[in-house]
């Protein structure tokens, strides 16, 4: 992960704030430019990015006004409040916990490649670690090659699974899925679905059908790591069309600062639950917005910091 | 110029046609918007920022026309660069050469490579579907013998378009399997062999070397990058270690790099479609194919005038 090298070139510009003599336009201009350049580089949303500048700026000049306030600490402070802004939707990842001893029905949505099927399994394989209960249904019937996916994913991690070779309605094999593991009293039952985007209405009614045929306790929407400006529209319409409720952004052992998934828990309002790091089943990790911000920035003593 | 006009043309972006020329304070505003628009397009920020230096560049000390807009000069000089970028200097011609290696009597083999989940594999059979259509005899190799269900799926595709596959299954080394696919398809008098490989990030040092491997072994007539138009920043670091990694490689007259570009999913991005300039500009390479859509006819041509007016529009 390339993560430390954003939080690097944005405490580096931070530093040139600590160390100028008196910090007027000019100071606060060129360290933002340094940050903006900084988060440019990084996928976030061009105009998330405009908008942070706005805001720091607003709050640094309403900071002259008031007398005895240290202006170098509200910038420093305004940055960080923004960085958590944008990658905190609000929601708590609390909210997006599976419970234990009742059925729970995840279903996982996103783009073509994005990395669903590795995902879900690998999502199973987390919580059959912490004791659930899970199963995979396969209601992708589109890609070639989709149900071997999911099955070998399933027997790496052994969990058990459920498709179909001959059916192609995605959403009355999801609906089988679903009910017969819920017979069998799985308690964690996570469905995988074909890639899709926002140009393609058919798609997006497809899964409209298939969220209605499972409903569902949980949407996620999984997102590559290496997306860049198309990631904001594309996670807005699948929040419009069906109810996501967390992120999960995948291959973030690559080179890429994985800003254009963070700009998109922006569109969604649904906090990152998990990263993927690899393409092992054992690669995921648990995320969270405000670590994020401070491992990014280099600081493990961020949450002083933010209470200043 | 000076006084009083002058301060009043300079604020409404127009050059006096004076004798000093441009100056980089003049073009500045319109640099940053036009910077700004193309990051919005998805440009990666290095590129842009190269671009739009080197506008300026050549602008600074140019003599406009009286009265004309700035911002249209720069406009302009950008539309040029663009073009220029994204026009290919060398253009390879698939089938013309596919006819020669027919004559030679070897299979012209073709390397997909690229990272993660792009679509190498969906688009391989894209391009099997379009040597059908020319009357060209093809073989697909499954050197994926690492991602579940890879060899299912070109078994998929294989079967739908009638067209043999060469697969030792799974954990096999794909180097060798790629070696014997291309004596296969010789013994099966095929045109053409396309093999797929695995997804790979491009800092993953053994599976980087692994590929390195496969090309130096197999000397294939044309390594494709496969690149998707979703990608954001990435593109640029992407093109740039797969290219030196085949580099480093390279011996004698005809160092193998990256051949072309085929970019996918053009579908799925509207008007940001930046990538294809970040992807060309950081390799030199062309785009050669478009992916755009999900099915076998889904395959095209780089648009260069379509691609330049979503960047600027
Ligand atoms: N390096 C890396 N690769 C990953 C990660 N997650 C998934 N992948 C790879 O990304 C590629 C695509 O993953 P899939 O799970 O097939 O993606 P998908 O979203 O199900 O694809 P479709 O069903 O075709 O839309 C595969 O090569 C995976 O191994 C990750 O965290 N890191
Ligand atoms: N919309 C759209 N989807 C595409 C396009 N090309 C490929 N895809 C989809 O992208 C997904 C991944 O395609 P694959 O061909 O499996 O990708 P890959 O690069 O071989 O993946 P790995 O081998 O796992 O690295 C599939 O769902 C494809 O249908 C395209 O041009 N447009
Ligand atoms: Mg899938
Ligand atoms: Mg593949």
């Amino acid at each position: 992960m390339v993560l430390n090298e954003l939080g690097q070139s944005i405490a580096k510009a931070l530093e040139g704030i600590k160390t100028a003599n008196t910090i007027d336009d000019k100071v606060l201009d060129a360290c933002l430019k340094d940050i903006c350049t900084a988060l440019l580089q990084a996928d976030i949303n061009v105009k998330l990015v405009m908008k942070l500048r706005t805001n720091v700026k607003t709050r640094a000049n309403n900071a002259d006004k008031g007398a005895g306030l240290d202006k170098r600490k509200i910038i420093e402070k305004a940055v960080v409040d923004e960085l958590i802004a944008m990658v905190d939707s609000g929601g708590d990842v609390k909210t997006v916990e599976l419970k234990k001893g009742q059925s729970n029905v995840i279903m996982f949505v996103g783009l073509q490649g994005c990395g669903k099927t590795t995902t879900a399994s690998k999502y199973g394989a987390f919580h059959k670690k912490k004791g659930f209960k899970p199963a995979l249904v396969c209601a992708d019937t589109f890609r070639a090659g989709a149900f071997d996916q999911l099955k070998q994913n399933a027997s790496k991690t052994q969990i058990p699974f459920y498709g179909s070779y001959t059916e192609t309605d995605p959403a009355i094999i999801a609906a089988q899925g679903v009910e017969k593991f819920k017979k069998e009293k799985r308690d964690l039952i996570i469905v995988d679905t074909s890639g899709r985007h926002k140009q393609e209405e058919a798609l997006f009614e497809e899964m409209r059908q298939v969220a209605e045929s499972v409903q569902p306790t949980l949407v996620i929407f999984t997102m590559d790591g290496s997306i860049g400006q198309a990631a904001f529209d594309q996670a807005k319409a699948f929040r419009d069309s069906v109810e996501v409720g967390a992120v999960i952004v995948t291959k973030m052992d690559g080179h890429a600062k994985g800003g254009g998934a963070l700009s998109a828990v922006a569109a969604t309002q649904a906090p990152i639950a998990f990263i993927g790091t690899g393409e092992h089943m054992d690669e995921f990790e648990r995320f969270e917005a405000k670590a994020f911000v401070g491992r990014l920035l280099g600081r493990g003593d961020w949450k002083g910091f933010v209470n200043k | 110029g000076g006084g009083l006009l002058s301060s009043f043309v300079g604020k409404l972006g127009m050059s006096m046609g004076g004798t000093a020329g441009l100056t980089r304070q003049e073009i500045q505003p319109a640099l940053v918007q036009l910077k700004r628009k193309l990051m919005e397009r998805n440009v990666a920020e290095e590129i842009a920022e190269k671009l739009c230096e080197s506008v300026a560049a050549n602008l600074v000390g140019q003599k406009l026309g009286s009265f004309r807009l700035i911002s249209t000069a720069v406009k302009e000089a950008l539309e040029a660069a663009l073009t220029r970028i994204l026009t290919p200097k060398r253009s390879i011609d698939v089938l013309r050469e596919v006819h020669a290696a027919r004559a030679r009597g070897k299979p012209y083999t073709m390397v997909f490579v690229g990272v993660n989940g792009v679509g190498k594999s969906t688009n391989l059979a894209k391009i099997a579907y379009w040597l059908l259509q020319n009357k060209v005899k093809v073989m697909i190799a499954a050197c994926d013998t690492f991602r579940a269900g890879a060899v299912e799926q070109l078994k998929t595709h294989c079967a739908r378009l009638n067209v043999p596959l060469y697969e030792r299954g799974y954990e096999k080394d794909p180097a060798k399997v790629a070696f014997e696919a291309i004596r296969a398809a010789e013994r099966a008098k095929c045109d053409v062999l396309l093999v797929d490989t695995a997804g790979r990030m491009q800092d993953n040092e053994p599976l980087m070397r692994a590929l390195s491997g496969l090309i130096s072994l197999n000397e294939p007539d044309l390594v494709l990058f496969v690149g998707e138009a979703l990608v954001g920043n990435d593109a640029v670091d992407q093109l740039t270690k797969f290219g030196q990694r085949l580099a480093d490689l390279a011996t004698g007259p005809n160092p193998h790099t990256i051949d072309g570009i085929l970019l996918t999913k053009f579908d799925t991005i509207d008007d940001k479609v930046g990538a294809a300039l970040s992807m060309v500009y950081t390799s030199g390479a062309p785009i050669m194919f478009v992916g755009c859509g999900q099915t076998y006819p889904d395959l095209t041509r780089l648009n260069v005038k379509a691609v330049v007016r979503s960047l600027l529009k």
